[in-house]
Order: structure tokens, then sequence, then C-alpha cells
């Protein structure tokens, strides 16, 4: 129960700091809706932890829900770190694009002058 | 019909000037693009007739090979026009550059890649002809491609070719253009070429980046 105690409060702590992100305008709209689903699902998880328990006994695991919940949660991460790492090379390939419009650009600049 | 010459460069001061100067007789325009080196090489390049791009920041070899080709494709250019991919580390002679564009003003071919295999004439490090070549070559099969050489930097295309052609900034670009113009159906010819090793060039890591570049690029498209 302690724990289950412990483990809300720190949810509300990053829910609280969300909400501020949000209202400060420190990130947008779509990245709230995520994280606000995110830390609420996982108050509800720690509040139906017994339930869970029962759940997982019940489709015939022999671990506990809390362990259920962590390994989610690994693949969860393993999911987020590939999207981010697909952003990254997006934005990488963005980069280039730029890199290739000013190095053109810069060239042009410098005949023009030469011509002048 | 114009050839156009690119050469990427990164930190190759001491050989730039010898490559352009050996390129220029057997081509019209030579574009030079200096990958944001920390050497002389856009001031060397700029002593001679070459164009010189230059990258604010550095974007591998495939970024470079992009810029060039983007600025040919920004001059006023026709599609029988032809563009040639050649490295700045002198280990390219400039002499199979007839050779390599032959099939292209026969209008036998739309795209040709030289090959280090097709003669015994390259001396290749071993660990390289007999391992990495040949992982390579599997690499490619999966893909569809069947060319002697599976990682061929000396290449020539017609300007239609390049106007259809995309690839990544790192070392997968050579793979790319070998999978694109083969799913792309373009007429394609091998001829022999001769490269004198200086440096190892890729090794088993670079391969593996290799395939790592190409996975992610799909994912990205």
């Amino acid at each position: 129960m302690a724990q289950q105690i412990l483990a809300l409060i720190v949810v509300i702590f990053f829910l609280t700091k969300v909400v501020w992100q949000y209202r400060h305008r420190e990130i947008q709209k779509n990245e709230f809706t995520f994280w606000l689903l995110f830390w609420l699902l996982a108050a509800i998880v720690i509040i139906l932890l017994k339930q869970i328990d029962q759940v997982v006994a019940n489709l015939g695991f022999s671990g506990s829900g809390i362990q259920v919940v962590f390994y989610l949660g690994v693949v969860l991460l393993f999911y987020l770190l590939g999207r981010l790492r697909l952003r990254l090379a997006k934005m990488d390939q963005d980069i280039s694009k730029l890199v290739t419009k000013l190095a053109i650009e810069e060239n042009r600049v410098q005949s023009n002058k030469k011509e002048v | 019909m114009k050839v156009f010459c690119i050469i990427p460069a990164y930190n190759e001061a001491r050989n730039i000037g010898q490559v352009i100067s050996a390129v220029q007789p057997y081509v019209d325009h030579v574009i030079v693009v200096d990958d944001c080196s920390s050497d002389q090489t856009a001031t060397v390049a700029k002593q001679t007739l070459a164009v010189v791009l230059q990258h604010a920041l550095n974007r591998n070899q495939g970024g470079a090979l992009t810029t060039g080709t983007a600025y040919v494709l920004s001059q006023a250019v026709a599609d029988q026009d032809i563009i040639i991919h050649f490295d700045a580390d002198g280990q390219m002679r400039a002499q199979d550059i007839p050779t390599v564009i032959a099939p292209l003003l026969a209008g036998q071919a739309d795209v040709v890649f030289g090959s280090r295999f097709l003669d015994q004439t390259t001396k290749m490090p071993w660990f390289k002809k007999y391992i990495i070549m040949n992982l390579a070559r599997l690499v490619n099969r999966l893909m569809g491609v069947k060319l002697t050489d599976p990682q061929s930097g000396f290449r020539a295309m017609t300007v239609a070719v390049a106007k259809q052609l995309h690839w990544q900034d790192g070392r997968s670009h050579a793979s790319e253009i070998l999978v694109a113009v083969h799913q792309a159906h373009y007429r394609i010819t091998e001829v022999p070429i001769t490269v004198l090793y200086h440096r190892f060039g890729l090794n088993f890591g670079s391969g593996l980046k290799i395939i790592k570049d190409i996975f992610i690029g799909k994912l990205i498209k």
C-alpha cells in the first residue's frame, strides 16, 4: 500500500509537470495529450495493481501483475526509442537538404560577385 | 552532350589538385563538393577551373554527391548529358573515364558502373576482395542486384536518370543507387576500371553501417 502511494505521488508530480509545461507553451498539444494519457494510464495501473495481479494469474502466468507491467514498459520503451531514432534520421535528412541548398546558393552568390 | 564530373572531397587537400587536373581533359565541367573539410581542400580546389561547392556541415560522401548532382541539375542541362561520380582520394584513374562514359555516348546504356573485378588490374587487399566484397554481393543479391562490383563508386549516368535517383548521406548511397537503377529497369552496363589502393577504404564495420543505413532509410521513406 505504501509503495502504491509513493508511486502515485511520483505520477502526480509528473502529471503536474506536464500540465505546467503545456500552460507555459513548452510542449505542444499532441505531446501534452500523449504524456497526459501516459501518466493517467500509469496511475490507473498503480491503483488497479491487485486486479491486474488477478487478471495475470487467470491468464495462467506465474509472475505477478507488476512484473507484466514492467515487461510491457520495457517493450514500450524500445518502441519509443525506435521512433526517436527514426525522427532523428528524418531530421538528419532535412539538415542535408538545407546544407545542399546553402552550398548551391553560396556558389551562385560568389559567381555573381565575380561577374560584377 | 556535356559531361559533368562530381568529386566529393573531405580532407583531400593533398590529392584534390592532382585529381582535378587529371579529370579535366576528359570532361566539360568538374564540380568539387568540399564536405566541410578541416584542411585546405576547398582552397586548393578553388585554384583550379573546377566549380567548388562547400558544405557548412559534414554530410558524408552520399550527401556531397547529392549536392553535386543537385547543382548539375540546377544548370541548363539536357536529359542526355552525363554525370560522373569520381573519388577525390586519387585511387581512381581519370584515363578510365572514356571507357566509363562510352556506353552512354553510344546510347547503349543509361547507367554505367566501373567494375574492379572485370579484369585483374586492381590489386585489392585480400580481406576486402574475398570477405567484404562477397558479403556485399550477397546483400545486393538479396535486393535483386547482380553485378560483379557490389560497391562501385565510379559510375556515370545520364541526367535523365540522375533526376529520378535519391540516396542517403552516408556510405549506403552506392548500394542504394545500384538497387534503384535495377528496380527502375534502366539499361545498366559494367565496364572494367582499375583502382590503385593507397588506403583500405570500406572495412567490415563500414559494411554493417551501410546495411543499418539502408534499413533506416527504408523506414523513413
